[in-house]
């Protein structure tokens, strides 16, 4: 049932939704993403290309309004209203496009095939019912006749993660911690043995310890299950710890991308420098981190020709203010800037 | 379960409290109101002709019932009375105890209006549902423009348009009444008929006025709910769109269980402009002809009904809403 990694791209939707093959890659091509305001149609994401390898987790940094969270919808192909996907194509192992699924086979493929993780300060449980009756409603949504099996599935889980199965499942939100919360939408994004698994600020108002806990579940249960991995976070800290690949986002672009340690230690695009610079160490004085001189762009102000980067870029060239940087790719290495050739430093 | 009991056990000793606090201010309320039962009889029989002396003895035949003796003296054997539902004997009606009375008009009063509640909420929450879905379409405007409209008419002019357009315009109900005298009551076709016919104009005018409040309020409840999170998540993890249905309709419709057993409770005392109009011999007629005929009694008794009626609601409400809500529940436990 193995997919070979070097699957040709599906062009088409798969008939059915296959059996989930373990770790599928994902091909986002072109991807641009628009939401309708009164200033017509703008882009949150543009024309973004990022290859998921199989088995690998990658990383996705940016600030608010980045477009990060849209892209991670965009898996789904789960853009809310007033927003959608104007062009592209998401191309998933055993799916074939998701840009292209609709209905009934959209719904099967979420849940089923590719499992999402909120935000642990926001609630992703009805605060009616119980966790134990959600997970059977969800067990209901995806035709699972075996109900006994997917709630021992789910404690199976919840215990990897260090939790008392049976009482959660027995508790209401209400009754959970953040913690609790988070390893809770974990268990629900697998528990249908999910394989591509999009984490959406995995960590973000959970405090040092529970984050600490919540990334090494999130680095042991995807080694053990097998997964593909898509972290979203603004938190460099966050794909530093967990991430094989990361990518860094700004203005609706990806502007550049790479092994992470290599990202990290040697940055090429000047906003990645920038950002890396602006983290306060732990040793050694306050002021060597320097914040970005400007502000991010919001929907309405990122420019609509040149680089997106440009207004606080100290590398900023003529070119810049009317030809958008290519994506140019150096070994493992993508970099969009003019200004930094690729070769240059390699 | 104990919980339950013991919230139920604190709500009753307050609801006491309040009812013993009613009782006493409408005793004293009423009794200060200015004129005197006897003496309107009294001149009314002189009017008819009778004899000063003759008219004397009659009223004090008739009214020799009447309690005497100090103010704190009558409000004592009142609140005494109460404890064995004795609610006292009425004056409009000679000899005839104010519970009696009650009891004969709330049932042309309770039925009616719950069913016009009851239908009101059915079709108000659904429709409010369709409101706030569609709401950015054409439908979704008109559901929450036809909200708007009925719930800005007064319940007064709503009744009197039904009766000019459905008993004057186009005669098909009978809008005087609760029943034909033509039929013999008891529990045969004609007679139900007809009490089915009569009920029609002040019952649809029950729900017409209700209506719009319960898609308003709908309305805007599933716009919040569809706004949160869990929703979206929901969506995410690819639950059906009939789960997801439900997930929304039970949140949305929690805070409007609330208003609808209050509404419930207020059922006693709201329909006193309707009854009038369509004399519908219910308790708000019942009231209205109380007060002219200065029935204190009867008017300390409809007061003491409609306060309790109201009181239980709040009880209702507050154990349902414990049952259907678990964040209620175990906020009990906590504490």
């Amino acid at each position: 049932m193995a997919q070979p990694e070097t699957a040709p791209p599906q062009t088409a939707p798969a008939p059915v939704p296959a059996p989930v093959t373990p770790a599928p890659g994902v091909r986002i091509d072109g991807l641009t993403v628009v939401y309708k305001t009164t200033a017509g149609e703008l882009p949150a994401v543009r024309d973004v290309s990022l290859t998921l390898e199989p088995g690998t987790i990658t990383g996705i940094v940016g600030e608010s309004g980045s477009g990060k969270s849209t892209l991670a919808l965009s898996l789904l192909n789960a853009v809310q209203p007033p927003g959608r996907i104007a062009t592209g194509s998401v191309e998933i192992d055993g799916l074939g496009d998701v840009v292209g699924l609709a209905g009934e086979r959209l719904r099967k493929a979420r849940g089923a095939h590719i499992g999402y993780v909120f935000q642990a300060a926001q609630n992703s449980l009805n605060p009616l019912k119980t966790v134990g009756k959600q997970l059977l409603d969800l067990g209901r949504s995806h035709g699972v006749d075996d109900l006994r099996g997917l709630v021992r599935e789910a404690k199976e889980l919840l215990g990897r993660m260090g939790l008392d199965g049976a009482r959660v499942l027995d508790s209401h939100q209400h009754e959970l911690s953040g913690g609790m919360r988070q390893r809770v939408g974990i268990m629900l994004a697998l528990v249908l043995n999910a394989h591509l698994v999009v984490l959406d600020e995995p960590t973000t108002a959970l405090d040092m310890i529970t984050q600490a806990n919540i990334l090494k579940i999130v680095r042991e249960v995807h080694a053990e299950r097998g997964l593909t991995t898509l972290v979203i976070t603004h938190d460099i800290g966050v794909v530093a710890e967990v991430a094989d690949r990361l990518a860094v986002m700004y203005g609706g672009r990806l502007v550049e991308q790479g092994p992470t340690r290599e990202v990290l230690g040697a940055p090429r695009h000047p906003y990645t420098r920038g950002l890396i610079q602006a983290i306060p160490r732990l040793v050694g004085d306050i002021d060597e981190a320097r914040a970005l001189p400007g502000r991010p762009p919001t929907l309405a102000t990122v420019p609509k020709q040149g680089c997106v980067f440009r207004e606080r870029c100290a590398l900023r060239m003529d070119i810049c203010e009317t030809d958008d940087p290519a994506a140019l790719a150096d070994g493992p290495r993508i970099v969009a800037c003019h200004a930094v050739g690729v070769k240059e430093r390699a | 379960m104990t919980v339950i009991a013991r919230r139920l056990a604190g709500h009753l000793a307050r609801g006491l409290v309040m009812i013993l606090v009613v009782a006493t201010i409408s005793f004293f309320i009423v009794n200060n109101i200015p004129g005197d039962p006897m003496a309107a009889r009294y001149e009314k029989l002189i009017e008819g002709g009778m004899s000063p002396e003759a008219a004397a003895q009659a009223v004090k035949v008739l009214y020799g019932f009447q309690p005497t003796g100090s103010l704190w003296q009558q409000y004592t054997d009142y609140m005494g009375g109460l404890l064995h539902l004795d609610l006292g004997v009425s004056v409009s009606r000679p000899g005839t105890p104010v519970l009696d009375v009650l009891g004969e008009a709330a049932k042309w009063t309770v039925l009616p209006v719950l069913v016009g509640t009851l239908l009101s909420f059915l079709v108000g929450v659904i429709l409010g549902v369709f409101a706030a879905i569609r709401r950015t379409s054409k439908l979704g405007d008109a559901l929450a423009i036809s909200g708007s409209l009925l719930h800005g008419i007064p319940q007064y002019v709503l009744a009197m348009l039904l009766v000019v357009i459905f008993a004057t315009l186009i005669p098909i109900l009978p809008a005087d009444g609760p029943v034909d005298i033509l039929f013999e009551p008891g529990f045969n076709a004609g007679y139900i008929g007809s009490l089915a016919e009569h009920a029609v104009l002040p019952v649809v005018t029950y729900a017409l006025s209700a209506y719009g409040g319960w898609v308003l309020a709908m309305k805007s409840s599933v716009v919040t709910v569809l706004g949160d999170d869990f929703i979206l998540a929901a969506e995410l993890r690819g639950m059906k769109r009939s789960i997801v249905f439900r997930y929304i309709a039970r949140n949305a419709i929690l805070p409007l269980f609330t208003i609808l057993a209050l509404s419930l409770g207020l059922l006693l005392g709201g329909a006193v402009f309707i009854e009038k109009i369509f004399n519908y011999p219910g308790l708000g007629l019942m009231l209205i002809n109380g007060v002219n005929d200065r029935d204190y009694a009867l008017m300390s008794g409809a007061f003491l009904l409609i306060t309790g009626a109201v009181i239980v609601a709040n009880i209702v409400a507050d154990l349902f809403y414990s049952t259907i809500d678990p964040r209620v529940r175990s906020g009990e436990e906590a504490a």
